[in-house]
């Protein structure tokens, strides 16, 4: 089509001082959260920094109770809690920066391409029927099975998980936002329908995708969690918060502070991403 | 009603039918041969062969899919690769202790979900107000193997006054107040994010109907508040919460395999897990497109009860 018209069309504008505006009125709620997460997941990184011990070295002191030296304790091979911790944090953070945008990003491209074509429309749906019918846990046990247990099949997993979920999204709100006046302006104007949905209409939809965002950040520490704790995730000696919290059922009479670490460290990760889906709610999608 | 079910029934055996396809196909896609696992680790060549000829795992991927569906269909799910037993035994076994946990768990969470909808929407009291909310955003927001590990830590390492784990081996009916003490922790766990949910969207839904003319016209008549709220704004929130109350229960069957293995509740979680660990092809393939047959179906039925209560719904169907 004639591009040279959509090249001289001021629209590139238009979504500029939305966006703006959004970074800085994320709210106190949000940003709360968001600088809590941060911090965790940071720590998480950091972990080969941060931590006083090895995670794997073990010990003849096992099971001892918080000291200076060992803030959490040891567990039943005498490893350093605390370093397990931050070490299992280091696999949420995997998880969350990685398969999240990944599944985010495939899912939104597929429900966009739903919200374009009325072919790819009808595959896309009955596709992300079929993966929402695999409830979190059940994707998670097919993947394991097929993979075997490991930090690769929850990163699977969570992306699998997301593809619908961002794809539902993005397709609705295309859909709502077809026969605005803007975007008929830019089809009346030449612009493909590429153009329309990626320059015009994704901007416009984003305020929903971010706060799931925020929402499937939280879900996917839930399955990296639910995962390990089965035994299909992240599988000892390698720490995770999961598996960490199973183990430590069976010594809790001994060293109650086992489950202490993790029951807080994931406590605050969920909450914190909570805070921030509200906090984005309350500012992006409530105006 | 009907005309309803038949309209979305199609839609839902489709999801059915490629869900099938897919949990059998990935699942050949797995390390392993299930009659190496069924003859023995010390079987000769030949042994496997024969095996795997009974198995029907010489023929063709095709025919082996429809052999499949076609015992499913004729309620033959085969045997366990492993365990030995046939499967529909070992899942009617399992089905008993989840069905038990997830009812029990449906009931906690209508009756307090319900419960702190109810204050959240009518109490004048902030201060009860602000403990039900944050209560609500903690039980919502905290993944069940966080809650069911504090649960231990407090109850029956701490406190001692609850079993730790398993199930009475008496059977149900011989002490149900023991019974009842096995099951209060993994029930009240597996009930927490439901009712929590519960009680955020009934407390929504009461607010709106609370603006509505003919709670107004109640007060103005000089009902009482206990009789309006009980009487006529409750049944008239209900549908909204019914809508989420069953997909809950959905998510409810998912997390009643982290429960089972909080608690070593035994149930067709800790079998399907077992079977992963196990690579017991058979039963897990079974026990997943269960697993996706149980949440069409939850939805579905979702849908109907939906209409059923909501006459305004029943009138377009």
């Amino acid at each position: 089509m004639s591009t040279a018209l959509v090249r001289t069309s001021p629209d590139a504008g238009l979504a500029r001082p939305a966006r703006a505006a959004r970074l800085r009125g994320l709210g106190a709620q949000a940003l709360t959260g968001l600088a809590l997460a941060g911090i965790l997941l940071l720590a998480g990184v950091l972990a080969p920094l941060l931590a006083p011990h090895d995670p794997l070295g073990q010990s003849a002191q096992s099971l001892t109770g918080p000291s200076a030296d060992h803030l959490l304790g040891t567990d039943e091979f005498g490893r350093d809690l605390f370093s397990r911790v931050l070490y299992g944090l280091r696999q949420d953070a995997v998880v969350a920066l990685l398969a999240v945008p990944v599944g985010a990003v495939v899912g939104t491209l597929l429900g966009l391409l739903g919200g374009v074509n009325r072919w790819a429309d009808a595959i896309m749906q009955r596709t992300f029927d079929v993966l929402l019918a695999f409830t979190a846990l059940i994707m998670g046990v097919t993947v394991a099975s097929i993979m075997g247990p490991g930090l690769p099949a929850v990163v699977l997993t969570v992306a699998l998980v997301n593809i619908p979920i961002f794809g539902r999204i993005a397709r609705n709100a295309v859909l709502g936002q077809r026969s605005r006046d803007y975007v008929v302006a830019a089809r009346v104007l030449g612009a493909s329908p590429t153009r329309v949905t990626f320059r015009h209409i994704l901007p416009n939809v984003l305020d929903g995708l971010i706060v799931q965002l925020a929402l499937s950040l939280s879900m996917a520490v839930f399955i990296e969690g639910a995962m390990s704790f089965a035994g299909i995730g992240i599988t000892p000696p390698e720490p995770s918060l999961g598996s960490l919290l199973r183990t430590s059922i069976a010594f809790l009479d001994q060293n109650p502070a086992y489950a202490v670490g993790p029951i807080i460290v994931v406590t605050l990760l969920v909450v914190s991403f909570q805070l921030v889906a509200d906090g984005l709610t309350k500012k992006l999608l409530r105006r | 009603m009907w005309s309803y079910l038949l309209r979305r029934a199609p839609s839902a055996l489709l999801v059915l039918l490629i869900s099938s396809v897919v949990i059998f196909f990935v699942l050949r896609l797995a390390p392993g041969d299930p009659a190496v696992l069924v003859a023995g680790p010390d079987a000769s060549a030949e042994t496997i062969e024969a095996v795997r000829r009974q198995l029907g795992l010489d023929r063709g991927i095709v025919s082996q899919y429809l052999t499949w569906i076609s015992g499913l269909l004729t309620g033959d799910l085969g045997r366990s690769y492993v365990l030995g037993a046939p499967i529909a035994q070992l899942i009617a076994t399992g089905a008993a202790g989840t069905l038990t946990l997830t009812a029990a768990a449906c009931v906690i969470a209508a009756l307090g979900g319900g419960l702190a909808g109810v204050i959240l929407a009518t109490t004048g009291n902030r201060w009860l107000r602000s403990v039900v909310d944050a209560l609500t955003s903690l039980a919502f927001a905290v993944p069940t193997y966080v809650s069911g590990v504090l649960l231990v830590l407090v109850f029956a390492v701490t406190l001692r006054i609850l079993p730790a784990s398993g199930q009475y081996p008496g059977g149900f009916w011989s002490a149900p107040d023991l019974a009842l003490q096995y099951l209060l922790m993994p029930a009240v766990c597996l009930a927490l994010p439901a009712a929590a949910v519960v009680a955020r969207f009934l407390a929504a839904a009461m607010r709106s109907t609370l603006d509505e003319d003919f709670i107004q016209t109640g007060v103005a008549k000089g009902l009482s508040k206990r009789r309006n709220t009980m009487r006529h704004v409750l049944p008239n929130s209900l549908p909204p919460v019914v809508t989420v109350f069953g997909i809950q229960v959905g998510q409810m069957l998912g997390g009643a395999i982290v429960v089972e293995a909080i608690f070593a509740w035994p149930g067709v979680g800790q079998l399907l897990l077992q079977g992963v660990l196990n690579r017991d092809y058979l039963l897990v393939q079974d026990l997943l497109l269960l697993a996706v047959t149980v949440f069409v179906v939850i939805q579905l039925l979702t849908d109907i009860v939906h209409a059923l209560i909501d006459p305004r719904i029943r009138e377009t169907l």
